[in-house]
């Protein structure tokens, strides 16, 4: 029997109408692409917490606040009062929002969250909670939800207190520049056209700008490495950069390896790390030499970022020069510190 | 006869060569490839010992892979590993294997960190470790220190809306030491101990370092930080007020005759500075003349036959041993003065004997030596180790106390951490007023510990503070401030 033609077009809106309700419902429509869509959202792997449908709200008596950061290590700190409890929280744009350490926040009532994505290098269950006043500088929250993580494997590493991360939705609504070389964020406020509400007496040229889209759960850039184009998430929580062995062997035959290592504690099954130097690395025609990298399997990065990426940008790619983001303008920008040779 | 001869100095030349062009192929940083999601090596065979050895190392391969690879099979099994092995030339192989496949891990792996040893990472600072020091200001009121309350001036920056303090006084806060606005610049006091300390301004949310201070380190970031002293002795010497240059040296700076130049005042020359706790020698040169200090009783001769003059920074110990009347000498000896049997002679009083002796703060271990047998000391409850292992144990001036009041009928309770590399068997408790005690000296930072009561793994139950271990179970968590 040959439906009517009418029920079958009604038919026909009615799915189109649950697919795209559907995909609103966990991604925003940005983000639905080809199914060989390289970023395409690994759902088993990102919770719908990660993806904040409100932003967590800025506050504070300023247009511009330049935040000092600490070191510890290649990690960049930032000193936070987390409901009382002083202590250091690191910058992490891989991270999506707040995550507490667990050691510091145990009192604080928590619910069930569903299962994490690696991103605060734990996995399994975890639990959320509520943290009331975080103040950094003269920026402050309040009421903002967290997830609550054992972080003391990067406390007991660096020897500095961590009391959690600082991830990419919480300062998102800013111009974000960070100045690794200089220890410094700064944070602009910005208008609905993106530009800064103070702003500065002699404009920052940038050397190199590139469209970013801004309904990712990280923030993911273009390069080229090898001649391919590839993507990469930056990630001012990672200690170097890393890039997938999966990659075509164009990529991986411009990086010299010359460490390799298991990664794992006592009694525990082992993953394979591979330590060596990116030597092709451009931003448009700009190569950017020498950065240390980690090659490891693309399933530890899908596991990290809930997204499938081929590489993260980390403290080797923050210090070669000034970064400017301005989600608004989805724009990512670069000055170098050193321009490199073309 | 001539021709084999040059034939054999050319067999020689050829074959050093060979054997130059042979080493000259090793470099680490090309041996290694990732392709195709495999992992290759290209192995020499007549890389040297120390070559391979490096191999190994860097790169975790077995020795024995390293050798089995040239043996002409085209797979190797070696450590649970199978690797390829394809021969390019004789003595010269590529072996490959798949990368791993990753491995979930439960907790705690976050490769995003990765291993010290892998990069450079900065010099932790040396405040605990400076010996002397003085200031070196180049504006006077950029800093003062009395009655140990120090004082920082920054002059200007009347536009900023805030200036902080940060430094090692104060474990780099950014925010718990903002500066007070005053008419011409930012002012912060506080009380600070005698010692050596790093720090930087932040001037809205600029580090900065100190303008008017020309003492600096190295911040290992591009940048640096400067140093400041806060004072605990002032070298004076009465007099000689037409000599040209006063300089004070001693064992503290290695007898450096140029470094510190003192000051004249009207009554004759000094110096104020900075010394470690503990013992120190000097003497003052007076343009080419040397002198022990005339103010100073203390004399001792160097062994050359000379004298310096002595004197101690830091409080005295008088340790004591009641009884042993008939002894005919009994010495001291512990980790202070690196147990030496020979030193430390004790005097002898009615009781018994004792010394007296200038101590830096912390923990040590020790023993009397009566007659030549070693004994712990029999009024010190704490010790460590057992048998003749056994040391008594002393915290000069702690700075924490481990307590555990809810096992008192407990037979042993042990203090267990970072603190002593989690060891089982020292740092006794001492039970006191139904309490377990146990004063301590711990460093500035994070320590992690436990108790072991009659042999089971405890947390502190009056420390809401913990955090998970490699073991899947808890060690409680303290933070000592600087």
């Amino acid at each position: 029997m040959k439906p009517a033609p009418g029920l079958f077009h009604r038919c026909l809106l009615l799915l189109l109408f649950l697919a795209v309700g559907i995909s609103f419902s966990f991604v925003p429509s940005s983000q639905v692409g080809k199914a060989d869509d390289p970023l395409i959202i690994n759902l088993s792997l990102l919770p719908i917490k990660n993806i904040n449908i409100v932003d967590p709200e800025a506050l504070g008596d300023f247009n511009s606040l330049t935040i000092p950061l600490k070191r510890a290590g290649r990690l960049l700190l930032i000193e936070a009062v987390i409901d009382g409890e002083t202590g250091n929280l690191v910058f992490d744009t891989g991270a999506t929002g707040l995550v507490l350490n667990k050691t510091y926040f145990r009192s604080h009532a928590t619910f069930d969250n569903g299962s994490s994505n690696g991103i605060t290098g734990s996995t399994g269950n975890i639990g959320c909670t509520f943290a009331k006043e975080i103040r950094i500088s003269d920026l402050y929250y309040r009421n903002i939800k967290a997830d609550m993580v054992d972080l003391s494997h990067i406390e007991n590493r660096r020897g500095f207190k961590v009391i959690g991360l600082l991830g990419f939705n919480m300062i998102k609504s800013f111009e974000i520049v960070i100045d690794a070389t200089h220890n410094e964020l700064q944070l602009h406020r910005i208008d609905r056209k993106g530009n800064r509400v103070q702003p500065e007496e002699v404009e920052t040229v940038q050397d190199y700008t590139q469209k970013i889209n801004p309904w990712r759960p990280v923030l993911i850039i273009k390069g080229m490495v090898g001649g391919k184009s590839l993507n990469f998430c930056l990630d001012t929580g990672a200690e170097t950069n890393v890039i997938s062995s999966r990659s075509p062997k164009t990529v991986l035959s411009t990086i010299s390896i010359t460490r390799r290592a298991g990664l794992g504690g006592a009694g525990q099954a082992t993953n394979e790390v591979l330590f060596g130097t990116m030597n092709d690395f451009m931003l448009d025609k700009t190569p950017i030499r020498d950065m240390e990298t980690i090659v490891t399997n693309p399933d530890a990065l899908s596991e990290v970022y809930g997204v499938i990426i081929d590489g993260m940008l980390g403290y080797n790619f923050l210090v070669k020069g000034i970064i400017t983001i301005n989600l608004t303008k989805k724009q990512f920008g670069i000055r170098y510190l050193n321009q490199p040779a073309s | 006869m001539k021709s084999i001869k040059n034939n054999i100095y050319l067999a020689l030349l050829f074959l050093l060569l060979f054997s130059v062009a042979a080493r000259a192929q090793y470099d680490p940083k090309k041996i290694c490839k990732v392709e195709d999601g495999n992992l290759v090596f290209q192995l020499d065979q007549h890389w040297s010992d120390s070559q391979k050895s490096e191999i190994s190392r860097l790169f975790d391969l077995d020795s024995l892979l390293l050798i089995k690879v040239f043996e002409g099979l085209p797979i190797v099994f070696v450590d649970s590993i199978t690797w390829n092995v394809k021969v390019i030339k004789p003595g010269l192989v590529e072996i490959s294997k798949m990368i791993e496949p990753y491995v979930k891990k439960n907790n705690r792996v976050d490769f995003r960190m990765i291993d010290n040893s892998w990069i450079n990472l900065p010099v932790p600072g040396i405040e605990e470790t400076a010996v002397y020091g003085k200031n070196s200001f180049t504006l006077v009121n950029a800093f003062s220190y009395n009655d140990g309350n120090a004082c920082f001036f920054l002059p200007g920056y009347p536009d900023a809306r805030s200036v902080y303090i940060s430094g090692s006084m104060n474990n780099w806060s950014t925010m718990q030491s903002p500066m007070q606005r005053t008419d011409t610049g930012w002012l912060f006091c506080s009380k600070l101990l005698p010692g050596r300390y790093s720090y930087k301004y932040i001037i809205d949310g600029k580090w900065t370092p100190d303008p008017g201070n020309k003492l600096k380190e190295n911040d290992t970031y591009g940048s640096h930080n400067s140093i400041v002293f806060c004072y605990n002795h002032v070298f004076k010497l009465k007099g000689y007020t037409d000599a040209k240059t006063v300089v004070v040296c001693g064992s503290f700076n290695n007898w450096n005759e140029k470094e510190l130049k003192m000051t004249r005042t009207p009554e004759g020359w000094e110096l104020p500075v900075f010394l470690r706790e503990g013992t120190h020698a000097y003497k003052f040169k007076v343009d080419k003349q040397w002198f022990t200090d005339p103010a100073n009783p203390v004399i001792r001769p160097d062994g050359r036959g000379n004298e310096n003059s002595f004197m101690a920074i830091g409080d005295t110990l008088v340790f004591r041993l009641n009884g042993f009347t008939t002894a005919k000498n009994v010495m001291l000896a512990g980790s202070f003065n690196g147990w030496n049997p020979g030193e430390l002679a004790m005097q002898k009083d009615s009781l018994g004997w004792y010394l007296s002796y200038v101590l830096a703060k912390g923990n040590y271990e020790y023993k009397f030596i009566a007659d030549g047998k070693w004994m712990i000391d029999p009024s010190n409850p704490y010790s460590t180790g057992g048998g003749d292992m056994e040391n008594s144990f002393l915290t000069f001036q702690p700075n924490h106390i481990f307590e555990l009041d809810t096992f008192p009928n407990a037979r042993q309770v042990i203090i267990t951490g970072s603190f002593n590399s989690w060891s089982t068997e020292n740092y006794r408790m001492k039970k006191k007023d139904g309490k377990w005690i146990f004063p301590i000296r711990l460093n500035a930072g994070k320590h992690t510990y436990k108790f072991i009561v009659d042999g089971t793994w405890m947390l502190d139950p009056a420390n809401e503070l913990w955090e998970e271990n490699e073991y899947g179970t808890h060690n409680s968590v303290l933070w000592m401030g600087p």
